[in-house]
């Protein structure tokens, strides 16, 4: 432990600034919010994430601040911990942010993480997305994991199996599925995020 | 590039604040009650963007002016209020500076309203010349300035027990990694409010509550005249020791 203790963590509240979020914060293909940016894409294949936050007893949760944080395409962070940080995509910055709308619905654009050998542990680590929740009513902010179906992977790998029954494991599974808003050239998933009951989302000791 | 922390160890539960708030009734609804999982931490946990000034502005540390501090120039009107100026230092667990990170931070007006539209049924006027947020960088030595109006109080809504948060400003910060995400809350020195916040009083030790509470900065040490002064370090999880799990 350091000899510095971290500040408290506190709510984000109910009023977080709408005005924080530009058009292209939810969709990390792209790395700048400016209009007629440089249309250069992250490498890799497109993505497309959406679904339900819902609070107990499965009432839609809307103003849940939602971020993703992952690896590029080839499982590469550009970062100075990561000792490969230099063939990171320099297109992609692994990073979106998204309020939930009134009826609960969140989506990002993204491109397939790759995995990676970790470097700290030696363990595999399969495609994954960190997510964050924050919100009104969240004193700290809530973590968790998005794995991908049918990626061998996921049975080695260390966060995906820290849940012990695979009932509760199934529920950070992305979902193949079909939205109307999706781009038309990405492949599309569901998770929907349960904050409370009975199917709830597992969440990660941070 | 500098070494940036790679360790991390669980919050400990006495200085941060209890998940459940009594009164407060969205902790109730939304705080999972399965308990949570321990994992490791892998390269995912202990990278994070540092680049998101890309994306984000954070070249509005003036909130004080019309449309989003500075937004519109130096020119703009002035919002109303006693105008603050507040500084600090961003370090992790080691004490080192945590450089080129942005701060987000947004507050109420002087009357206690926010713009946003959960506030829309507040009794409290809006001010045209207040926009309510703004972001700031740190620098090399992790220190931070924002100059902005003090925010004023207002009643939690629609509570069954309700109470009068303490003037506060929230702050978000990103620090150097996933891990060492941060939303938190400033408050001001010597607030009658902050005794009854239960915001801030569900931190169980006394010294954390502590670390949420700005200190005042004796007038003459300020780059100018016309702002009261808070000073307020900020310290984000994360140290450089060997790595280790979570
Ligand atoms: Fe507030």
């Amino acid at each position: 432990m350091g000899k510095f203790v971290p500040t408290p963590s506190c709510t984000v509240g109910p009023f977080f600034p709408a005005h924080y979020f530009g058009p292209n914060d939810n969709d990390l293909t792209v790395t700048s919010n400016a209009a007629g940016a440089s249309s250069k894409r992250a490498q890799g294949t497109k993505i497309y994430i959406a679904g339900t936050i819902y609070e107990a007893d499965r009432v839609p949760r809307w103003n849940s601040i939602v971020e993703f944080w992952q690896a590029d395409a080839s499982g590469h962070f550009a970062h100075p911990n990561d000792p490969e940080s230099s063939k990171a995509d320099p297109d992609f910055m692994g990073w979106g942010r998204r309020a939930s709308e009134d009826d609960g619905y969140y989506d990002f654009i993204t491109v397939k993480p790759g995995g990676y050998k970790d470097p700290l542990t030696g363990l595999v680590r399969a495609p994954h997305i960190n997510v964050s929740i924050m919100g009104s009513g969240l004193m700290r902010r809530l973590v968790t994991t998005f794995f991908f179906p049918d990626e061998p992977a996921n049975a080695g790998d260390p966060v995906f199996n820290a849940i012990p029954d695979a009932k509760v494991r199934e529920r950070i599974i992305l979902k193949p599925a079909k939205f109307p808003r999706a781009p038309a050239d990405a492949l599309c998933y569901r998770l929907d995020i349960v904050l409370q009951g009975e199917d709830e989302t597992p969440f990660f000791l941070d | 590039m500098d070494k940036l922390p790679n360790r991390f160890a669980p919050y400990d539960d006495r200085t941060q604040p209890a998940f459940k708030v009594e009164g407060y009734k969205e902790t109730i609804t939304r705080v999972p009650m399965q308990g949570f999982y321990k994992r490791p931490a892998t390269l995912t946990e202990v990278t994070g963007p540092l680049n998101l000034a890309r994306k984000l502005d954070a070249d509005l540390s003036d909130l004080s002016r019309a449309k989003g501090g500075g937004r519109d120039g130096k020119d703009g009107a002035r919002a109303m209020g006693q105008l603050i100026f507040v500084t600090g230092r961003l370090l992790d667990e080691d004490g080192s500076p945590v450089r080129n990170s942005i701060i987000e931070v947004w507050h109420a007006n002087s009357a206690g309203r926010y713009i946003h539209k959960m506030d829309a049924g507040s009794p409290f006027p809006e001010d045209p010349n207040f926009f309510g947020s703004g972001r700031c960088l740190t620098d090399h030595e992790g220190r931070y300035q924002y100059i902005s109006i003090k925010p004023g109080a207002y009643p939690v809504p629609n509570h069954p027990q309700r109470w009068w948060r303490p003037p506060h400003i929230h702050l978000s910060i990103f620090g150097s990694g996933f891990m060492s995400r941060l939303v938190t809350q400033m408050f001001f020195p010597g607030d009658p409010l902050n005794a009854q916040d239960r915001i801030l009083n569900s931190v169980p030790d006394p010294k954390g509550r502590e670390r949420m509470i700005s200190r005042p900065i004796p007038m003459m040490e300020l780059p100018r005249a016309d702002v009261v002064g808070f000073a307020h370090d900020i310290v984000v999880r994360g140290s450089r020791a060997t790595p280790m799990g979570i």
